[in-house]
């Protein structure tokens, strides 16, 4: 099934005789539409993907998503994919993938990063291409191992190790190395700390969380959601289509169905321990550094139809914010906040025209500080420029099956994550339904975006 | 309070002097036998140190911007020019003239005009000189004043204020004297000051940071170098470099925040002690940035001050 046999698509009239279709553009936008999607259980760090890679995980990922829709040797339009932890070996990462996988070789692929909307930016710049008849088909794709980071030298050492391969006599090699002290070869690992502050992104979210007064009761009841709730959904079958099993997990491994209020009111708070208000963010109520990958397929109406494949949504519209986390203006993790307005307004929609709201569980006060942002009268005049407060959603349609807290937030895979469940939420519930998302980032980014069902 | 000085002399140097013959210089200076604890208002030297073509140097400047959080640009970050004028401040400071001792003076506060920007191709006129000796409750304090200049024109102003301890001023009068000057081992701010604030940032400054602005800014003073040479200046571990946390504050304000012509001021408290974790906010106060740096721990402010724009 290579694409060039699809010669009864509408954007096909200006064809050369030999060369494979590409799409020509009449600059009329049709509809992405979000066929399905496949991703490997989520590990916590350290545990059952230890060994994997990211490229491992990537090519698993989307090996499961050719066999459940038949791909197998298929040229797809572009698979766009990547990592927040990236080893510099892996500059193509998402075309070695590929190469790895049951597609066709001649798949071309390109690696996106946006730190932990790099999955959603993946998805939305795909839809975009094939809503330009650029695409046909696309393929967008997130991976991240934090067990199998890339640990680099000491600045000072790479320094001199870069010296020392530019020296060109004996002379200048032996002056190079004898520069090396002990000290330098001490390795640094990668943190989740960002580079212009030295907080890490819970301290960050700490900050926030005690500008908002968020409780530490509120913060744990919506970890404790998160759980149960995505605990029914594997109950129920929901991930049965969703998910190819990996390294013998079947469900994310962080999953605690069990938890308790009383549980996560045991654990010791993590973040915001050195502020001067009680410190409430936990293990329990932050998500867990994870392992993990995530693929979603994207196409055309012509191009699903003449596979016979389902559409489940439409991807309708995207927008991205950030904000100045640096001078302590905004919080680093609501970015999220400041873009829905914009994508509202865009689309003439109000905050409650949504059935699904799918707001990334960083920590769970992050979703709570966004809650809190958009039901503030003064934060939505003073510093979004409205009218008023966009005001509360029905909690009841919160990440309904349960989100990062519970599943684990393998940064780039989280986009795809979200994505292919809410495409299916969508399609069960039926036409006109319509689901928001929200997708914070480090660097104080965040990509949110709307489905509708298709 | 220059008004009654008589003529200054300018003395113009070949070059850059090299910070560590004067530093040799200092030591032998500052030890002298004789020298007297007691100082005239009008003791300080009417001379004015002049290097002319000072050509920064592209690697120098890359290895400092590294250093303190600079973004890799041909403008040169105002600290870097404060480290191209502090050999010559130095060399002011090592002249048998000069009455206060090199060692173990403490930097208190430090005022730079940046009029306009620098870049590594301009070819920089350093002048220096001293003035404003004045009383300080635990010692004498003095402004080192460097005027830094490129095509005739004033682009940098800085002004450095150091406290020798222990030392008189036998005419002086603190109290006209209405510049912050704060004793670093005296209780400094109020409780106000010391009211909790959010912090946008956390550095931890491990304990090598004295010796790596050291081997960057040359100020090899070893208070900052070596936790022996410390205690012996009364400090319980080697201290950070006042100039590295105010430059990595202006730069985490930003070139955008910052503009291309502007003040920046700091008024160091309480020296940092290395290795440390200090919590750091910095945020627009509506006329400008204000910044502050505190110890995460016992909350006590270490320095502050503020980036403001020049009209």
């Amino acid at each position: 099934m290579a694409e060039s046999r699809s010669t009864s698509t509408s954007t096909s009239k200006a064809r050369s005789p030999k060369a494979t279709p590409t799409p020509t553009t009449d600059g009329t936008p049709r509809r992405a539409v979000v066929v399905g999607g496949n991703r490997i259980p989520f590990a916590r760090a350290g545990g059952p993907y230890v060994r994997a890679s990211n490229q491992d995980m990537l090519t698993a990922a989307l090996d499961g998503l050719v066999a459940r829709f038949g791909l197998a040797g298929e040229r797809i339009g572009s698979v766009a994919g990547g990592a927040v932890l990236k080893h510099s070996k892996d500059f193509n990462l998402t075309r070695e993938a590929v190469l790895g996988s049951a597609l066709s070789p001649e798949t071309p692929a390109y690696d996106v990063q946006m730190a932990c909307a790099t999955g959603m930016e993946a998805i939305v710049g795909l839809s975009n291409k094939i809503r330009l008849g650029q695409l046909e088909s696309g393929i967008a794709g997130g991976v991240d191992s934090t067990s199998d980071a890339p640990i680099v030298v000491s600045d000072a050492l790479r320094t001199i190790l870069l010296d020392l391969s530019r020296a060109k006599t004996a002379q200048q090699k032996l002056a190079a190395v004898a520069r090396i002290r002990p000290n330098h070869l001490a390795p640094s690992a990668p943190t989740t700390g960002e580079p212009r502050t030295g907080l890490s992104m819970g301290e960050h979210q700490a900050l926030t969380t005690a500008a908002f007064g968020i409780s530490r009761e509120a913060q744990d009841e919506l970890a404790m959601a998160s759980h149960h709730n995505l605990a029914a959904a594997y109950d129920a079958g929901f991930f049965d289509d969703l998910l190819t099993p990996y390294r013998k997990l079947t469900r994310d491994q962080n999953l605690r169905p069990d938890t308790s209020a009383e549980k996560l009111a045991k654990l010791k708070p993590v973040f915001g321990t050195q502020l001067e208000t009680p410190a409430t963010m936990t293990a329990g109520n932050s998500t867990p550094l994870s392992d993990g990958a995530s693929t979603v397929l994207l196409a055309s109406d012509e191009w699903a139809a003449e596979r016979g494949l389902p559409v489940l949504a439409t991807v309708v519209d995207a927008e991205a914010g950030a904000t100045d986390f640096v001078h302590g203006r905004d919080g680093l993790l609501m970015a999220g906040a400041h873009a829905v307005p914009r994508l509202l307004a865009r689309n003439g929609l109000t905050l409650q025209d949504f059935d699904f709201y799918e707001i990334h569980e960083a920590f769970a006060s992050t979703v709570l500080c966004n809650l809190a942002i958009w039901e503030s009268e003064e934060y939505c005049r003073e510093r979004l420029g409205l009218d008023g407060a966009l005001g509360p959603i029905d909690r009841s349609k919160l990440n309904v099956h349960g989100s990062s807290l519970a599943a684990g937030h393998p940064f780039a895979a989280t986009g795809g994550r979200i994505v292919a469940s809410l495409a299916k939420m969508l399609a069960e519930k039926g036409p006109g339904s319509r689901g928001l998302i929200s997708v914070c980032a480090a660097g104080g980014q965040a990509v949110v975006a709307i489905l509708e069902a298709a | 309070m220059t008004a009654a000085r008589p003529e200054p002399v300018v003395v113009a140097l070949a070059g850059v002097p090299s910070l560590g013959g004067l530093y040799a210089r200092g030591v032998a200076g500052s030890v002298r036998p004789g020298r007297s604890r007691t100082v005239r208002s009008d003791d300080l030297p009417r001379t004015r140190l002049h290097v002319g073509g000072v050509s920064p140097d592209p690697a120098h400047l890359t290895d400092y911007q590294r250093l303190v959080g600079e973004t890799g640009s041909d403008v040169l970050p105002a600290g870097f020019v404060h480290v191209l004028a502090f050999p010559v401040a130095t060399a002011l400071m090592v002249r048998g003239e000069f009455p206060l001792p090199l060692l173990g003076m403490v930097h208190l506060a430090n005022h730079v005009e940046q009029r306009r920007p620098l870049t590594v191709t301009d070819e920089l006129d350093i002048e220096v000189h001293a003035e404003g000796l004045a009383a300080h409750r635990s010692g004498v304090s003095v402004d080192l004043v460097a005027t830094v200049r490129a095509d005739d024109d004033v682009a940098w102003v800085g002004r450095s204020t150091y406290l020798a301890k222990g030392y008189q001023l036998s005419d002086g009068d603190a109290a006209d004297d209405d510049r912050p000057r704060e004793s670093p081992d005296a209780p400094t701010a109020p409780p106000t000051a010391d009211a909790p604030l959010a912090p946008t940032a956390r550095w931890r400054l491990a304990a090598d940071t004295g010796r790596r602005y050291a081997a960057v800014s040359g100020d090899q003073n070893p208070i900052h170098t070596n936790p022996l040479a410390a205690k012996a200046f009364g400090f319980p571990r080697a201290i950070a470099h006042g100039m590295y946390t105010a430059a990595r504050a202006l730069a985490e304000v930003g070139p955008r925040a910052r503009g291309e012509a502007f003040t920046w001021d700091v008024t160091f408290a309480k020296p940092v002690l290395l290795p440390s974790t200090v919590d750091v906010r910095i945020a627009d106060d509506g006329a400008g940035h204000a910044f502050r740096v505190w110890s995460s721990r016992s909350g006590r402010t270490h320095l502050e001050g503020a980036v403001r724009p020049l009209p």
